[in-house]
């Protein structure tokens, strides 16, 4: 699924990022497949979207967020 | 020797450039870009070096304009350039990324320091560092703690810059370049995977993390709410404006009395001339005129920077992102914009914070549009004049009606500007919009401070002599004129019926709007006349136009000696004179079509010569002030000839 799709205070792990710059962009701040996120918070409006990793929480547009494949984690209620 | 700090955004790199330089910074560009440069003075061992703040970045390479000033600060800039010695500033809560960045600049040669900061918001986390571990690593370079928000460790990175320094003069490490070209992704991306495969195996040694409860994100959730983060955003906004209206009127005020006080104070020692006049009508004027902007200044900035430093405006950015990106903005745009509704020069100024070029453009561009604080007078004197004071519904004033649809108008148009600037302008390169959201930190005062000083000299220093220089030129402009025309309308003038049965003042007023009338700035209000009947303005109207080309206040005060309306005169007996004022055949020289065109002329045109002293200063060029004058002043004409046409 995509990392959009998720709901606030769901966890993932990112499988694929598509686009090539994007995905270079967030390799260099450690973001990258195996990378477990937690989506924090949507805006109103279809806008951006605010997810945690480690201990940084990073904003970005929707458009580029439906760019990253995560896998659902089950496991927590 | 040059030391450059670098850093990831948000690792509190300005607040250990502040402590290490204190207010011996200097704000300048980077060479042929519009990226600010803040260089300042570091003392290690009594001797001075040079310290260049980088733009805040993850990695060397870049993504836009403002980051490729750090991989050609490496790569390709001038040798006078190249930094002897670099500080790499690491969040310790977020270690991996901050070396991911240390290990770039190591592989490109270049001596360093590393300062690992916030470690005590790390240890609350419980995140532990063993330093001695990671100095195992990395031998060559000297690491260090610090917490620079409470200026802990400040010696301990001045004693390790005076060891590297000490290295570089006995032994000079040349400069390797490792330094992947720009255009080759797949090789960059190749790279950042091994390095952070490295970095993990680092981490595994050296950093320990106990269990820890997740933070906390009810704050967020409610500042970033669809309808409380909208009302806690607009009360924010509510809050500053009543303070820039309420408590920036006082030290204007003492501003401009200071001057008038002390150009009585020169003229009664100087003796009547040229050089009395220049000095005491000219120049103080000029200099007060640039001066009385700084409270707007320091309070809008006082205020941005209390919420940036506390990292509430990451949230507002996140909030409005979607509001204004349909016109070519974004998230960042909105509180320059906001603040342009006191001034336009804050406004300019703020701007500094977007990322994106194209966005930043276009913000600055139609940031004049928002109704400044300087229209106020303009628009209540005629407003005053032609709009009749009369209740729509019982209970809505028309005049206020009117007012508030002025500052609709100048919304709409910026909105609408910057939508045709989108769809003109060409994206170098596709941009993301990428923005840490920070936590919650107590601001730091001397932080705030600093942003407001920083600000304030950037202004009066660099803003400050082009402000001056045009007003002193329309100073003379109004004061002089051909002298011969001058004296036979003044002789004219005295044999009229008028002035010889009026006391003192009515007739010093009559001598001003005289002589105001046959200078050269009287020629050009005159000159202009065929250009401005079409909508609806006479000669008098075009001298004010010109004249108030220095601030659109002036507006006002033009009017008030062009029609004689005496030394003193108070508003309100401005208002009557002109309402009374008829054109040679008979109608109402402010009639309603007249005073609404020149609202709408206000409205759009560029009348502030110290918004595009600015705009040059923060776009590095004329092009941009020049476009805005010529576009805002063919949009006030047509507008204006609309609306005379329309009533």
């Amino acid at each position: 699924m995509l990392l959009n799709e998720l709901k606030v205070g769901d966890q993932a792990n990112i499988i694929r990022i598509a686009d090539d710059v994007f995905r270079t962009k967030l390799l260099e701040m450690g973001i990258m497949p195996g990378t477990l996120v937690t989506l924090v918070l949507k805006a109103p409006f279809n806008g951006p979207i605010a997810f945690s990793y480690e201990n940084t929480m990073l904003s970005i547009r929707k458009e580029d967020a439906n760019n990253i494949f995560v896998e659902k984690m089950m496991n927590h209620a | 020797m040059k030391i450059a700090l670098f850093g990831n955004p948000n690792t509190g790199k300005s607040s250990i450039f502040n402590l290490l330089t204190g207010l011996r910074q200097k704000i300048g560009n980077f060479p042929g870009v519009t990226v600010e440069k803040k260089s300042g003075v570091v003392s290690v061992n009594g001797e001075a070096h040079e310290l260049i703040d980088v733009p805040g970045v993850y990695s060397i390479y870049p993504s836009n304009k403002e980051e490729k000033v750090v991989y050609e600060l490496l790569l390709s800039s001038p040798i006078n350039e190249k930094p002897d010695l670099g500080i790499v500033v690491a969040d310790a809560s977020n270690l991996s990324r901050g070396l991911f960045l240390f290990s770039q600049l190591i592989d490109c040669g270049l001596p360093l320091v590393l300062v690992i900061n916030m470690n005590d918001i790390a240890e609350k986390k419980g995140i532990s560092i063993d330093m001695n571990a990671l100095k195992g690593t990395f031998s060559n370079t000297p690491i260090i703690l610090m917490n620079a928000r409470v200026g802990l460790g400040k010696d301990r990175l001045l004693s390790a810059l005076s060891l590297q320094i000490d290295q570089l003069k006995t032994e000079h490490r040349k400069v390797s370049n490792m330094l992947k070209s720009l255009s080759d992704l797949s090789g960059q991306e190749e790279e950042a995977r091994q390095r952070h495969k490295q970095i993990g195996e680092i981490m595994k040694e050296s950093v320990r993390t106990a269990e820890k409860s997740p933070r906390s994100h009810t704050l967020d959730r409610w500042l970033t709410h669809p309808v409380f983060g909208y009302l806690i955003f607009a009360a924010i906004l509510f809050v500053i404006f009543q303070f820039v209206f309420s408590f920036a009127s006082y030290p204007m005020d003492a501003i401009e009395t200071g001057f008038e006080w002390l150009t009585k104070g020169i003229k009664g020692t100087l003796s009547d001339g040229p050089l009395s006049a220049l000095i005491c009508d000219g120049i103080i004027p000029g200099i007060s005129g640039v001066l009385v902007f700084i409270p707007q200044i320091a309070i809008l900035f006082f205020f941005i920077a209390l919420l940036e430093d506390s990292g509430y405006l990451a949230r507002a950015v996140f909030l409005m992102d979607r509001l204004v990106r349909p016109f070519g903005l974004n998230g960042r745009s909105v509180v320059p914009l906001l603040s342009s509704m006191a001034c336009a020069i804050p406004g300019v100024m703020a701007t500094r914070g977007i990322p994106n070029y194209k966005e930043r453009i276009i913000t600055i561009f139609v940031a004049p549009l928002m109704s400044c604080s300087a229209r106020i007078p303009v628009f209540t004197l005629l407003i005053g004049l032609v709009i009749p004071k009369m209740k729509l519904l019982g209970f809505i004033q028309l005049q206020g009606l009117v007012l508030l649809g002025l500052y609709v108008l100048g919304i709409v148009s910026a909105l609408f500007i910057a939508w045709i600037m989108h769809l003109l302008l060409k994206q170098e390169k596709r941009s993301y919009y990428l923005m840490e959201i920070p936590e919650f930190k107590r601001p730091l005062w001397r932080n705030i401070f600093l942003t407001v000083f920083e600000k304030i000299k950037v202004f009066t220093t660099e803003a400050g002599g082009i402000i001056l220089a045009i007003s002193i030129v329309l100073w003379a402009l109004a004061s002089y004129g051909p002298s011969e025309q001058r004296s036979a309308a003044i002789q004219s003038l005295k044999k009229t019926i008028e002035y010889k049965t009026n006391d003192k003042v009515e007739r010093e007023g009559l001598v001003n709007a005289v002589l105001l009338e046959n200078s050269y700035i009287g020629i050009l209000g005159k000159g202009i006349e065929p250009i401005i009947k079409p909508i609806g303005y006479d000669w008098k109207i075009g001298i004010a136009l010109i004249t108030s080309f220095a601030a659109r206040e002036v507006f006002v005060g033009s009017l008030s000696t062009i029609y004689a309306n005496g030394g003193t005169g108070s508003e309100l007996r401005l208002s009557e004179r002109l309402k009374n004022q008829k054109n040679p055949d008979g109608t109402l020289v402010f009639s309603l079509r007249t005073g609404i065109s020149l609202m709408v002329f206000y409205v759009y045109a560029m009348q502030c010569l110290s918004t595009l002293a600015i705009v040059k200063r923060e776009t590095n060029s004329w092009k941009w002030p020049m476009l805005q004058l010529v576009s805002f002043g063919f949009l006030a004409y047509l507008g204006g000839w609309i609306c005379f046409s329309l009533f």
